[in-house]
């Protein structure tokens, strides 16, 4: 069931309040994926994003990364999210296993993943596309046409917050930001590495850690991610 | 659909056959200041500027390309701690300033951007030489005509950036690369696991993550293996490099070679 309305409200108001202070990009696109996967009504949301080699980038996911991870990477040959990426327009595939054969290693591993159901929205900035919002259903089904309209307007949120809130932001801009938020994503990626040793603990639990000083010392994930890799935060100490 | 691999490639051999081209000409080995000349010539430049940190010291001007006065400019932002270079460093992104003679520049520069405009050079556009917080230095290409970059020419500036790290990278780890090692470090960007092995690799050697990323080249090259491989065995513990070489006693089951 989609969530109701006041729900909806409360998180635009939210993304809204995110983005008008000093924001950590991945913190809020990591946020917007997790209200995706909740008002749309699917089990995971990753938000993937194109580097200057044309190739996309999982930056952000609601869930742990792992699964997800590796059907982002397939997309650079096979999938919904290249092809949303490609023609610029949502793209829907209620059921994997329906016998079409589109995408068929995507859909073999997104099944043997346990996801039955998967759509991509597009990431659009005037007439570039900068990514794609993908969407994962354990169940099959199709997404109801207000459910695409609030997903795409919440894509829109993710590339809004990528420009920084200037949606007429000069090409330059958009550059800018998008290797920023690229190199954000490698920096946490970078910390989580370096505590798997620290903290002798998982990935998943390094990136917790992480996110858990992050938070309650109220500063911004992409900063404590360098401070611990250049030996200012510590951790361990905790 | 292969269309991105398509332009992927085409600008990789655009790219590649720009740096070759420079070390042809000069009838040397490829080396970091072929990319300088190629950043120059692809991208339209009146010259081009490379500042790097040695061994994870401070960044300071290497080399520049064209007339003399893009030297002084790139030594000018040390001196007035102030310029593009130093905020894409925190910025962790390209800085693309078509025209440095606009109120916005000035207002961001006040001391630097007149001075470079009184110098005749009007567009300035700087790259990270960086994969996260691996950063190593700034490659800046300086324009006498204002006006922005194309898209083309801005992931073209990217792609030389990601080939001096290359270059960067395996001189710190001792080896000469070849192409395909060069290329490598494009792809492995969009591997999560090389950059938390690099991070990994950082913490446990107590080295910068630069160092570590180099030592995971160095090896990956050394032993004939991909990067990305490398890094999966590193994160999966069944690989543990040392700073100058390998574990004496790899883990059972898996065999180094």
């Amino acid at each position: 069931m989609i969530a109701p309305d006041r729900r909806v409200r409360e998180i635009f108001i939210e993304l809204t309040d995110t983005l008008v202070v000093d924001f950590d990009i991945i913190e809020f696109l990591d946020r917007l994926a997790g209200r995706c996967a909740e008002v749309l009504d699917v089990t995971a949301c990753g938000i993937l994003l194109v580097d200057h080699n044309g190739r996309l980038n999982l930056v952000a996911a609601s869930t742990e990364q792992a699964r997800l991870l590796e059907l982002s990477q397939l997309q650079n040959s096979e999938g919904p999210c290249l092809d949303a990426f490609h023609t610029g327009r949502p793209v829907l595939r209620a059921d994997l296993t329906d016998g079409e054969g589109r995408w068929p290693r995507f859909s073999a591993a997104a099944v043997e993943a346990g996801f039955t159901a998967v759509h991509a929205l597009p990431m659009r900035l005037r007439s570039e596309t900068l990514g794609a919002v993908n969407l994962f259903s354990a169940t099959a089904g199709p997404l109801a046409p207000d459910t695409v309209e609030l997903g795409q307007a919440l894509a829109d949120a993710a590339t809004i917050g990528i420009v920084h809130q200037r949606a007429l932001a000069r090409q330059e801009i958009v550059a800018e930001q998008l290797q920023s938020a690229l190199n954000s994503r490698i920096v946490i990626e970078q910390a989580k590495g370096f505590l798997t040793h620290r903290l002798g603990v998982s990935v998943e639990d390094a990136f917790a850690a992480l996110r858990d000083y992050a938070r309650s010392r109220n500063r911004k994930l992409t900063e404590v991610a360098a401070d611990v890799i250049e030996g200012r935060v510590d951790l361990s100490a905790d | 659909m292969f269309w991105t691999g398509v332009v992927e490639q085409a600008r990789d051999a655009r790219v590649w056959a720009a740096v070759r081209a420079a070390a042809a000409q000069e009838h040397a080995a490829i080396s970091v200041r072929h990319a300088v000349l190629a950043a120059e010539r692809l991208l339209s430049g009146t010259g081009a500027g490379l500042s790097m940190s040695r061994d994870s010291g401070p960044r300071e001007p290497v080399l520049a390309t064209g007339p003399p006065l893009i030297e002084e400019l790139e030594e000018l932002q040390f001196t007035l701690g102030q310029g593009p270079c130093g905020e894409s460093v925190i910025a962790g992104g390209p800085i693309l300033v078509p025209d440095l003679a606009e109120p916005e520049a000035t207002g961001r520069w006040p001391v630097f951007a007149p001075a470079v405009v009184e110098r005749g050079v009007r567009g300035m556009f700087t790259f990270p030489v960086a994969l996260g917080a691996a950063m190593v230095g700034v490659l800046s290409v300086y324009r006498a005509v204002p006006g922005p970059l194309t898209g083309g020419e801005i992931n073209d500036g990217l792609a030389l950036a990601d080939i001096v790290l290359g270059l960067a990278l395996d001189s710190r780890g001792g080896v000469a690369p070849d192409l395909d090692a060069l290329l490598d470090i494009a792809i492995v960007s969009r591997r999560a696991e090389v950059h938390q092995a690099a991070g990994a690799l950082a913490a446990q050697l107590g080295v910068s993550v630069a160092d570590a990323l180099a030592r995971l080249r160095a090896h990956a090259y050394l032993s004939g293996r991909r990067v990305s491989d490398v890094a999966a065995d590193i994160m999966a513990g069944l690989l543990r490099l040392t700073f100058d070489g390998e574990d004496p006693r790899p883990p059972e089951g898996k065999e180094e070679g």
